[in-house]
C-alpha cells in the first residue's frame, strides 16, 4: 500500500504542480459553458439594424392592423425603459399588392431584392386566412435567408393572429372587455412539493422552481463530471503508453507490481479530480450564495456526486490505464480513445430525455447500466423529480461491482501488455490478455 | 549461500524459447557476468529474476523467496531501456524511486550519491535538461540508493564514456565490498573478465558457459598465442595448424588447431619475420564468445 500512495503522491503532483493545471481548471468550464456565454453576448449584442420587410396580402384584411402594430413596436418596444438604449431593430413593412396573373415572377423580384439586402424577407398572406376554405387556404408564408431564430417571424406571426382573433370576435359583436377577456392567457407556475422541516416538524411551503433550473441543475452536474473525467482518466490512455513507451514502466516494475502500479496511477487521477471538484464545487457555492442563489445548489446530491464520481474514475481510469498499456504509438492511443470514452459521452446525448422524464423508462434504466450509471444516475438525481431510494442504491451496488470487475480484468490487460512491444491493440488480443491463464 | 537460484527454468515468447532449461546458482557476495550475443535470453532471464515475467516451467528462488506475486525487496535493478520522468527534478526523483523502495535516510543519501558521480550541481534541474551519459548515471543511483543485497544491472557499462565507466565500476566494486552482490550484463569481455568472480554465458536460451574465468579457460586449454612480429598478420599466412587469427594491427591472437604444437608455429615464423612478443596463453574471454556465438560456428553447426 505504501508503494501505491508513493505513486499516487508522484501521479498527483506531477498533474496538479503544471501551468497546464491551472489553465484547464479555468478555460474548462469557460469552454463547456461557452454555449451559456455566448448566448448571454448575443444577447446583450442583439442585431439593431432596422428590418425591412414586405408583405403580400391576399386577403386585404391585414393593412391597417400591421401598420398601427409596427409603428406602436416602434415606438414602445426597441428602446430600453431605462437607459434609452436601442435593443431591438425598427421595422419598416411594405404592401406590395398582390399579382395575380404572375405570382412567380412577383415572388422572385422580392426574392432579389432580399438576396441584395434591400428587404429582410417578404411575406404572403393567404386569400382565406380569415375563414379558410378549400378555393381560399389561409397560410401565412415567410420568405427569408435567415428562417432560423428569426425574430420578426415570430412577431408578424403573433401579429396577425392578434388581428384575426379580434376580426373574428367582431363578427360575433364582442365587446373589446369581452374580447379581451376571452383572449386572456394564464401561464403556468413551476412549483416544487410542499414539505416538513425536520428539526421543527412545520409544514413548509413549496417554493417556486423554474425550467432554467430543473434544467441547469442536473446540466452543470453531467458537465462537471465530463470534465472531471476528461482531465483525471482520459490522460491515463496516452500516459501509460508513453510510460511503456519510454521504458519507465519496466524500471517501475522492478519494484511495484503491475497492480499497484495501475492503482497508483489511477488514485492519481482521483487525486486530481477530487481536488478540482472541490475547487469547483466550493466556488460555485460560494458565487451561487453570493448571488442569492442558495435553492440553486443541490446539497443532497452532493454526497452521491463524490461517491460516483470516484468510482466512474476507477472504472474509467483502470480501462484506461490497461488499454494504454496496449498501445505502443500514439496512432494506437487515438484509435481507442472514442471507443473508450462511450461511457462518458453517451450521457451526454441522453441528457435532454433523461432530465424531461427523469422518472421515465429511458432514464431508468439507462442509471442502472454500471458504465452509465454514475453519470445518469446523478442527472437524475439532480432533478427536482423524487427518484425511488432503492435506485440509487441498486446502482451504486451494481458500479461497485462493476468497477471490481473493471479492475479484475484491467489490471490482468495490463501486467501482460505493459512490456509487450508491437502487439497492436486489437479486440482479440484485450481479450486473451484478459482471460488467458 | 546462494542469494539467486534457478532450476530447470524456461520462458518461450510464441514459438521461440528465449530461455530453455536453465539452471544457475549465483553465491551471495559474488559479482556475476552475464554474457551472450543480442536476443540470447539474458534480459528475459534477469526480467524473470526479477518477477516482471514469469518462467513457463522450472523454479527461481530469490532469497528463498519463491513467491511470485511479491516483488523482491532489497533489490535493485537497472534495466537494459533506461526510463526516467523527464519533467521531474533529479532531486525529487530520486525521492520517488527511494520511497518506492523504501529506503532510509533518503535525503543524506541523495546529497552524497549526487556528489559522488558528479551530479550535484544538477539536482534541481530537470532530467531532461541531462545528457544520455549524466542520465545513465542518474538512474544507476536509483537503483542502488537503497542500499539493496542484491543489485542487478543490465548493460550499466554501455554509452558511458570511459571516465565515468571507470567511476562506475568502482562504485559496483564498493558495493560488493559492503556486501552486496553484484549480477550485470554485458558486452564488454574485458570488464567481466577483470571484474566478475563467475561468468555465465547463454546463448539461444540455453547457458553454454558458466563458472570462474580460470575454470572456463581452462575448458579451452592453452591453445591461443598472442604474437607481435614486423610483418604482422602477413607472417602467419600458410602456416599449419592455425585455426583462426584475431587481427588486432599491432598484435594477432592465434587459436590452433587442436594437437598443433606451438613451438611448429615458432619454428615456420622465425624465418619469415622478426619476432618482438610470442605467448602461449589461455583464449581471451572474448575470443571464447567469438568460437560460441560467431557465425562459422553458426554454420559449423548448419544453424
Amino acid at each position: 500500500m505504501n508503494k501505491i500512495i508513493t505513486l499516487f503522491k508522484r501521479e498527483y503532483r506531477a498533474a496538479v504542480r503544471t501551468k497546464g493545471f491551472i489553465i484547464t481548471l479555468v478555460m474548462l468550464p469557460l469552454m463547456m459553458g461557452g454555449g451559456f456565454l455566448a448566448m448571454m453576448i448575443m444577447e446583450k449584442n442583439q442585431d439593431t439594424d432596422d428590418k425591412q420587410f414586405a408583405v403580400i396580402d391576399h386577403s386585404g384584411l391585414m393593412k391597417e392592423y400591421l401598420e398601427k402594430a409596427v409603428e406602436e413596436r416602434n415606438q414602445n418596444d426597441i428602446f430600453h425603459s431605462y437607459t434609452g438604449d436601442k435593443i431591438a431593430p425598427a421595422y419598416e413593412i411594405e404592401f406590395v399588392e398582390p399579382d395575380n396573373d404572375h405570382p412567380l415572377d412577383q415572388q422572385l423580384a422580392l426574392s432579389n431584392r432580399v438576396k441584395s439586402a434591400e428587404l429582410h424577407a417578404f411575406i404572403e398572406i393567404g386569400p382565406g386566412i380569415l375563414h379558410p376554405t378549400e378555393e381560399s387556404p389561409a397560410y401565412l408564408r415567410y420568405y427569408t435567408e435567415h428562417s432560423f431564430n428569426d425574430a420578426l417571424r415570430y412577431w408578424f406571426r403573433d401579429a396577425v393572429n392578434n388581428n384575426l382573433r379580434k376580426l373574428r370576435a367582431q363578427e360575433l359583436n364582442l365587446t373589446q372587455e369581452q374580447t379581451d377577456d376571452m383572449l386572456r392567457w394564464i401561464d403556468v407556475e413551476g412549483m416544487g412539493l410542499v414539505s416538513v422541516d425536520k428539526k421543527t416538524g412545520e409544514q413548509q411551503e413549496a417554493e417556486k422552481t423554474n425550467e432554467l433550473q430543473s434544467f441547469l441543475v442536473p446540466y452543470v452536474m453531467l458537465i462537471l463530471m465530463f470534465l472531471l473525467t476528461m482531465m483525471s482518466a482520459i490522460p491515463l490512455l496516452s500516459a501509460v503508453m508513453e510510460e511503456k513507451n519510454e521504458k519507465i514502466a519496466e524500471v517501475l516494475l522492478g519494484t511495484i507490481t503491475p497492480f499497484q502500479f495501475m492503482m497508483g496511477k489511477v488514485l492519481g487521477g482521483i487525486g486530481v479530480a477530487l481536488t478540482t471538484a472541490s475547487i469547483y464545487i466550493l466556488a460555485g457555492i460560494f458565487t451561487l450564495t453570493q448571488l442569492g442563489f442558495d435553492s440553486l445548489i443541490p446539497y443532497q446530491v452532493l454526497p452521491w456526486f463524490f461517491v460516483y464520481l470516484i468510482l466512474f474514475i476507477v472504472m474509467v481510469g483502470t480501462g484506461m490505464a490497461a488499454l494504454g498499456a496496449t498501445c505502443n504509438d500514439n496512432k494506437d492511443v487515438q484509435s481507442l480513445t472514442f471507443p473508450a470514452m462511450l461511457p462518458i459521452i453517451i450521457p451526454m446525448f441522453l441528457i435532454a430525455p433523461v432530465i424531461s422524464d427523469p422518472i421515465g423508462p429511458l432514464a431508468t434504466s439507462m442509471s442502472l447500466i454500471p458504465p452509465f450509471t454514475p453519470t445518469m444516475m446523478v442527472i437524475r438525481l439532480a432533478t427536482s423529480v423524487t427518484i425511488p431510494i432503492w435506485q440509487p442504491i441498486a446502482g451504486l451496488l451494481g458500479v461497485i461491482l462493476f468497477t471490481l470487475f473493471s479492475v479484475w480484468v484491467g489490471a490482468r490487460i495490463f501486467r501482460t501488455a505493459i512490456l509487450i512491444q508491437g502487439q497492436k491493440p486489437t479486440i482479440a488480443t484485450l481479450f486473451k490478455y484478459a482471460f488467458k491463464k | 549461500m546462494n542469494i539467486i537460484e534457478l532450476s530447470g527454468v524456461t520462458k518461450t515468447f510464441g514459438s521461440v524459447k528465449a530461455v530453455d532449461d536453465l539452471s544457475l546458482s549465483v553465491p551471495k557476495g559474488s559479482i556475476y557476468g552475464f554474457i551472450g550475443p543480442n536476443g540470447s535470453g539474458k534480459t528475459t532471464t534477469i526480467r524473470m529474476i526479477m518477477k516482471i515475467t514469469y518462467p513457463d516451467a522450472g523454479t527461481l528462488r530469490v532469497n528463498g523467496q519463491e513467491n511470485q506475486d511479491q516483488r523482491l525487496r532489497n533489490v535493485g535493478y537497472l534495466p537494459e531501456d533506461r526510463g526516467l520522468y523527464k519533467k521531474m527534478k533529479l532531486g525529487d526523483l530520486l525521492l520517488f524511486h527511494g520511497e518506492l523502495n523504501q529506503g532510509t535516510d533518503l535525503k543524506k543519501r541523495i546529497s552524497y550519491w549526487l556528489d559522488r558521480l558528479d551530479l550535484a550541481d544538477y539536482r534541481e534541474k530537470k532530467v531532461e535538461t541531462l545528457s544520455k551519459g549524466m542520465r545513465q548515471k542518474l538512474q544507476f543511483i536509483a537503483t542502488i540508493l537503497h542500499q539493496p543485497e542484491l543489485v542487478i544491472l543490465d548493460e550499466p557499462f554501455s554509452g558511458l564514456d570511459p571516465v565515468n565507466a571507470e567511476i562506475m565500476k568502482d562504485v559496483i566494486l564498493d558495493l560488493q565490498k559492503k556486501g552486496a552482490t553484484i549480477i550485470f550484463s554485458t558486452h564488454d569481455m574485458a570488464m567481466a573478465e577483470m571484474m566478475c568472480d563467475y561468468i555465465f554465458m547463454i546463448y539461444k536460451g540455453k547457458k553454454v558457459l558458466d563458472g570462474t574465468l580460470l575454470e572456463i579457460q581452462d575448458q579451452y586449454g592453452n591453445d591461443t598465442l598472442r604474437i607481435q612480429s614486423e610483418m604482422g598478420a602477413a607472417a602467419l599466412e600458410g602456416i599449419a595448424g592455425i585455426e583462426h587469427v584475431n587481427n588486432f594491427g599491432k598484435l594477432q591472437e592465434v587459436r590452433l588447431a587442436p594437437g598443433t604444437d606451438p613451438q611448429k608455429v615458432l619454428t615456420e615464423l622465425l624465418p619469415k619475420t622478426r619476432i618482438s612478443k610470442f605467448e602461449i596463453t589461455k583464449p581471451s574471454l572474448n575470443d571464447i564468445f567469438i568460437r560460441i556465438a560467431s557465425p562459422e560456428r553458426k554454420e559449423a553447426n548448419n544453424e
